[in-house]
């Protein structure tokens, strides 16, 4: 039982920053840009989150916050090439994963913040709420961010499918030419897109090193905006489901250092593997079920060129 | 040159504001090939700019790059032996971006050619003269069974290939690190490394300094691989596949023959790159021998176009960068991580120049 408390009370931390960048790719991808550049969004969050920890003297909020703009800052450079200059968009979101990595590594070396534990996010107190057997340590003993996800999530539904920007966003990922015939600005609002979205993803890994680890390490994503990207596919593009495939990650990664913890002795690096084995085994899963196209926006990946219309 | 305008677009506001966006007719080849130089200088200029405010002085700049590197023949050396391996995971990536597979898991194929080659070499099997062609062999196999699961899913259950490849990458580190922190460690050394290789284990030197018979195999990779996709059959037809893919359907030809047969050679290049890293370079397997290779291959690859000869070309760039690099590292304290990022800025700004290339903008009368 203790080990069920213990587990799933470690689930929402690991849960989080998959679900805010499943999120975000989702608002990309809506609007018909395929964004590969997760991993590279998340460590600069990350980096910029750990960063502000240990230089200023700033509540974990304030970090995260820099955590979403930096990787919003960086988005610019992203929608400069996919939107405004119709490059490749499978090239350039690698290319950013690459960039990302380099400068991450550079400034974190260059400003010594790397291997650096620091206090990040604290867990809230519910007073009785959270002293309750079981499900206070699982419910009432997350940090803020665990709860704000959630909300996050609502609002973002609700402004995709009820409002009027969430449906020319959406026009603008199915059918860019009859929303520009429409009088939609097709390049603002993918460019509006990619900067929410990828201050999200930014936000996820601002959380992975304020909240969770507590440290910056170089490549501390470690695969977790791939893991996302392909979580998408498997939500079919809806915010829900992908929230509850995050949870189903959040479960696997949580399991893996409470099997050590209880002393299963089990080969290390082979379970460090399991994330990426069930990625796989879930995209397998995924377009072995039927209608595996639906839900996929139907102008993903392709630039909108007005001037090239047939 | 034909340009395709639409007089609606101009009474819409454009993207660009005053600007129109207009389409380009084709290009010839030369003013291309000038406008890909442009962006790779603009690269290097950004670069120059980034090194300096982290405080390499403009003459140290000139020095590591220019002076030390084409001055000093153990310098030379040290791109070259740098850029065969590179030139080898490059031509992979060409391989299989060619049939619009896009292998991303290059790193993963790179660290299983390794560990092919160092099993091999581990359990010394065969006679030693043909050790090395064993392992190059081994090499191959692990880098073509770890496209070919990625590959199978693709073509059988459609299975995006730029996740399922890179996913592989992780799973591939992760054998890696249990290797060599379980039963592959070299009980004398205090680093997670595999034993040194024995002397016939190792490319045999070709007495010029330092360098070994890696040289000339990715000369002969280079030309193998411009004669496949230049003049075989296979290079046609796979031209053509992409030309008019419906018409090639309609006359028969088996593009998903075609590409497996390119994925295929792509993982076993890979994997043979990993051969020829732990072999040619390390003499033994590491936990960091593959870094920057498998990202590396994939820039080189998009920077050349997929032309085998330009591949050779770009690795040589990246190969200096790397050299100048590490000294950078020691004389100016600058991240290895420097040199990564410069190849991203690079390939960002030749991939914005590319714009000028397919488009041109106007003003709005």
């Amino acid at each position: 039982m203790d080990f069920v408390v213990n587990w799933l009370a470690n689930v929402p931390g690991f849960a989080v920053p998959f679900a805010l960048a499943a999120l975000g790719l989702i608002i990309c991808e809506k609007a018909g840009v395929l964004n590969l550049g997760a991993e590279g969004y998340m460590l600069v969050g990350a980096m910029a989150g750990a960063g502000v920890m240990l230089s200023l003297d700033v509540h974990p909020l304030a970090a995260l916050a820099v955590s979403a703009l930096a990787a919003g800052l960086l988005s610019l450079l992203f929608a400069l090439l996919v939107i405004a200059l119709r490059v490749n968009q499978v090239i350039s979101g690698l290319v950013i994963v690459f960039f990302a990595q380099g400068l991450t590594a550079l400034i974190a070396t260059s400003q010594g913040w790397t291997n650096r534990a620091f206090s990040g996010l604290q867990d809230l107190n519910f007073g009785v709420l959270s002293s309750l057997p079981g499900v206070g340590r699982i419910v009432f003993q997350q940090d803020l961010m665990v709860y704000l996800t959630i909300v996050i999530f609502a609002v973002v539904v609700h402004v995709l499918r009820a409002t009027h920007v969430g449906m020319r966003l959406r026009a603008v990922g199915e059918n860019p030419e009859a929303a520009d015939a429409a009088g939609v600005p097709v390049g603002w609002y993918r460019t509006g897109a990619v900067v929410v979205g990828c201050m999200l993803i930014g936000l996820a890994g601002g959380y992975l090193s304020v909240a969770v680890s507590k440290i910056w390490v170089d490549g501390m994503s470690g695969g977790r905006g791939w893991i996302a990207i392909a979580l998408v596919i498997f939500a079919r593009w809806q915010p829900w489901p992908a929230l509850a495939g995050a949870v189903l990650f959040g479960c696997i990664e949580a399991l893996i250092p409470r099997m050590a913890a209880i002393g299963l002795q089990l080969p290390q690096y082979f379970v460090l593997m399991l994330p990426y084995v069930v990625t796989l085994a879930v995209m397998v899963w995924t377009s072995l079920s039927a209608n595996r196209r639906s839900g996929q926006p139907a102008a993903l990946g392709q630039p909108f060129v007005r001037e090239e219309r047939r | 040159m034909a340009e395709t305008t639409i007089s609606t677009a101009a009474a819409r506001r454009s993207f660009f504001g005053r600007f129109n966006l207009e389409v380009r007719g084709h290009m010839p080849m030369g003013q291309q090939m000038l406008v890909v130089a442009a962006g790779i200088m603009l690269g290097l200029l950004i670069s120059a700019m980034l090194l300096v405010v982290s405080g390499v002085k403009p003459s140290g700049l000139v020095n590591e790059f220019v002076v030390a590197i084409f001055t000093s023949r153990r310098n030379v050396a040290a791109v070259l032996s740098y850029a065969a391996p590179l030139t080898v995971v490059g031509l992979a990536a060409a391989l299989a971006f060619k049939a619009r597979f896009w292998n991303i898991g290059l790193e993963g194929q790179v660290i299983l050619g390794a560990i092919g080659a160092t099993l091999v070499a581990n359990h010394d099997f065969g006679p030693p003269a043909l050790r090395l062609v064993i392992m190059a062999l081994a090499a191959m196999a692990a880098g073509i069974l770890w496209i070919g699961l990625p590959l199978f899913l693709k073509i059988k259950l459609q299975v995006n290939e730029i996740i399922s490849t890179l996913l592989m990458n992780y799973i591939a580190f992760n054998l890696l690190l249990h290797l060599l922190y379980g039963p592959w460690k070299d009980p004398q050394s205090a680093f997670p490394n595999s034993k040194l290789f024995d002397d016939v284990e190792r490319l045999m030197p070709i007495g010029w300094q330092n360098l070994n018979l890696a040289l000339p195999i990715a000369v002969l990779l280079v030309l193998m691989a411009a004669w496949l996709l230049g003049m075989s059959r296979y290079g046609f037809l796979l031209n053509f596949v992409h030309a008019n893919a419906r018409m090639a359907r309609a006359l028969g030809i088996r593009i998903v023959g075609l590409t497996l047969l390119f994925a295929l050679a792509s993982g076993a290049l890979a994997g043979f790159g990993g051969f020829i890293i732990s072999t040619g370079i390390e003499s033994r397997l590491t936990q960091s021998f593959f870094v920057g290779y498998g990202f590396s291959g994939i820039l080189i690859a998009f920077l050349a176009r997929n032309n085998p000869f330009a591949v050779a070309f770009f690795a040589i760039l990246v190969a200096v960068l790397m050299v100048a690099g590490q000294s950078l590292q020691v004389f100016y304290q600058i991240p290895f991580a420097m040199v990564q990022l410069i190849q991203a800025i690079i390939v960002i700004c030749v991939a914005a120049s590319e714009f000028f290339i397919h488009y041109r903008l106007r003003m709005v009368e």
